[in-house]
């Protein structure tokens, strides 16, 4: 069984290789569905583009008064912050005011600061409750995505799902004892592909550019964090940068490390059982 | 984790990379998206003929070029309905269906298949054509074997066009034919 729906701006795929008879189908079918609806709801939840996701609230109004989160997004957010910390900085999700500048993301209104903090501002009060030191404009959107593939094959898995995939435009997870050829495309022809290895248990995510320049030029949507407030941050390269690791959320974030590193494989990646594939073009 | 690369695409990728001309992924059929999106409904065919004006409404609302097919509307008994339709990209077409509620809300989306294509023009009829009427169970024979492609992601900006497509529809010409409350 092999179903898609159009989620996190991009198209999710999810895909059962479980053989199931037909009265099987209907329970497998639900489990699917519960998959998507998780996905869903990460999307509601720390979604940049709507304006009363928990990611907005934090980011009108956490520098204010603490806010009570749902245990995933504090969950990102200490994913964030974990990355943040063993990758000494290079991944920040404190960008968002940069993307909005750039008109990749949009404006809204209570969230206008001169200077704004990062990932680092935030104190967890609480496991489930966060205030910031500064006015921040976060963006998940490096990290989120990851997350809600994990979060949909555990949903599979406690749903009875033995074997299958989850893939979110090119940000996959492999699950159970099926292993998984890989294919990625080839940065400077994305009609092109190669084969890239063989991945069981576990998650692979890429960043690169062709796509998004493909129709339109924009100014990368990859920002340098160390970029001061006057410097040209957006970071336009050809290559395509991939992370393999057990989670697709730390696959994510670290694709934005492998960018700034230039592909050099950074030494937090040992940290995160973590191994890196530059496609250079 | 078990991961073994491909030794060789790792030294010499570039060299390694083989072109797809097309390759097409059927999800789900008609029948098998709306026993998803509106299960235990009876679903009845409820052609619209689209008239100039509404087609170029639809246009100027979603800014999609290629027509819209009146043809692939279905309504259920309480008022609901479920819409196929397509979007064409420059590389990439996909059929999908929508489900919405009497009210007009998006109860939800379900891709049907997915085609990209390079060295074709997509929105050529006659390459079109080849894959409609297609369905899960009479896959198409292109690349089959290539189905987990990672890489950039790529954005669904066009669907959700489509989608601006039907809702639009459902204001200018399915709202009023919604059954009056009993």
């Amino acid at each position: 069984m092999r179903r898609c729906k159009p989620l996190l701006g991009t198209f999710v795929e999810i895909t059962i290789n479980d053989p199931y008879s037909l009265h099987q189908l209907e329970s497998a079918s639900r489990a699917v569905d519960a998959a998507f609806a998780a996905i869903a709801l990460i999307q509601h939840l720390m979604g940049f583009h709507q304006e009363d996701s928990e990611l907005s609230h934090i980011n009108q109004t956490a520098h204010l008064h603490p806010i009570n989160l749902h245990p995933w997004t504090a969950q990102v957010l200490v994913a964030a912050q974990e990355v943040h910390q063993h990758s000494n900085g290079a991944f920040n999700c404190g960008v968002g005011h940069r993307l909005v500048a750039a008109g990749l993301l949009p404006q809204h209104p209570g969230v206008r600061a001169h200077q704004f903090g990062g990932i680092e501002d935030l104190r967890f009060l609480e496991p489930n409750r966060v205030f910031s030191t500064r006015p921040v404009c976060l963006d998940l959107g490096g990290i989120a995505k990851g997350f809600a593939v994990d979060q949909a094959v555990q949903v599979l898995k406690n749903n009875g799902i033995k074997s299958g995939m989850v893939n979110a435009g090119g940000d996959l997870k492999v699950f159970g004892k099926h292993s998984q050829v890989i294919y990625l495309r080839d940065p400077r022809q994305p009609n092109h592909l190669t084969e890239i290895g063989e991945l069981q248990e576990g998650a692979i995510a890429t960043s690169s550019l062709y796509f998004a320049k493909r129709d339109h030029y924009r100014p990368s949507f990859i920002i340098n964090p160390f970029a001061s407030p006057t410097n040209n941050p957006y970071i336009e390269f050809s290559e395509s940068y991939s992370v393999v690791a057990p989670d697709c959320l730390y696959a994510d974030a670290l694709t934005k490390v492998l960018i700034l590193s230039a592909g050099k494989t950074p030494s937090c990646f040992s940290h995160f059982s973590a191994q890196a594939i530059a496609l250079s073009t | 984790m078990n991961w073994k690369p491909n030794s060789l695409a790792l030294f010499g990728v570039a060299a390694l990379a083989t072109p797809i001309a097309a390759y097409a992924k059927i999800y789900v059929s008609v029948e098998q998206a709306q026993q998803l999106l509106l299960p235990n409904h009876v679903l009845t065919k409820s052609p619209l003929l689209i008239t100039r004006d509404l087609q170029e409404k639809l246009r100027l609302a979603s800014s999609i070029r290629h027509p819209f097919q009146g043809d692939r509307i279905w309504k259920a008994q309480d008022g609901s309905w479920f819409i196929v339709d397509e979007v064409v990209g420059k590389h990439e077409m996909i059929h999908y269906a929508v489900a919405l509620s009497p009210s007009g809300t998006i109860l939800g989306i379900e891709i049907l298949e997915y085609v990209e294509s390079y060295g074709y023009e997509v929105a050529e009829e006659t390459w079109r054509r080849q894959f409609i009427g297609k369905s899960a169970n009479s896959p198409i024979k292109l690349n089959q074997d290539i189905q987990n492609i990672g890489g950039a992601t790529l954005s669904c900006k066009h669907l959700t066009d489509g989608v601006k497509r039907v809702a639009t529809l459902y204001e200018l010409a399915l709202k009023n034919q919604a059954p009056k409350a009993p």
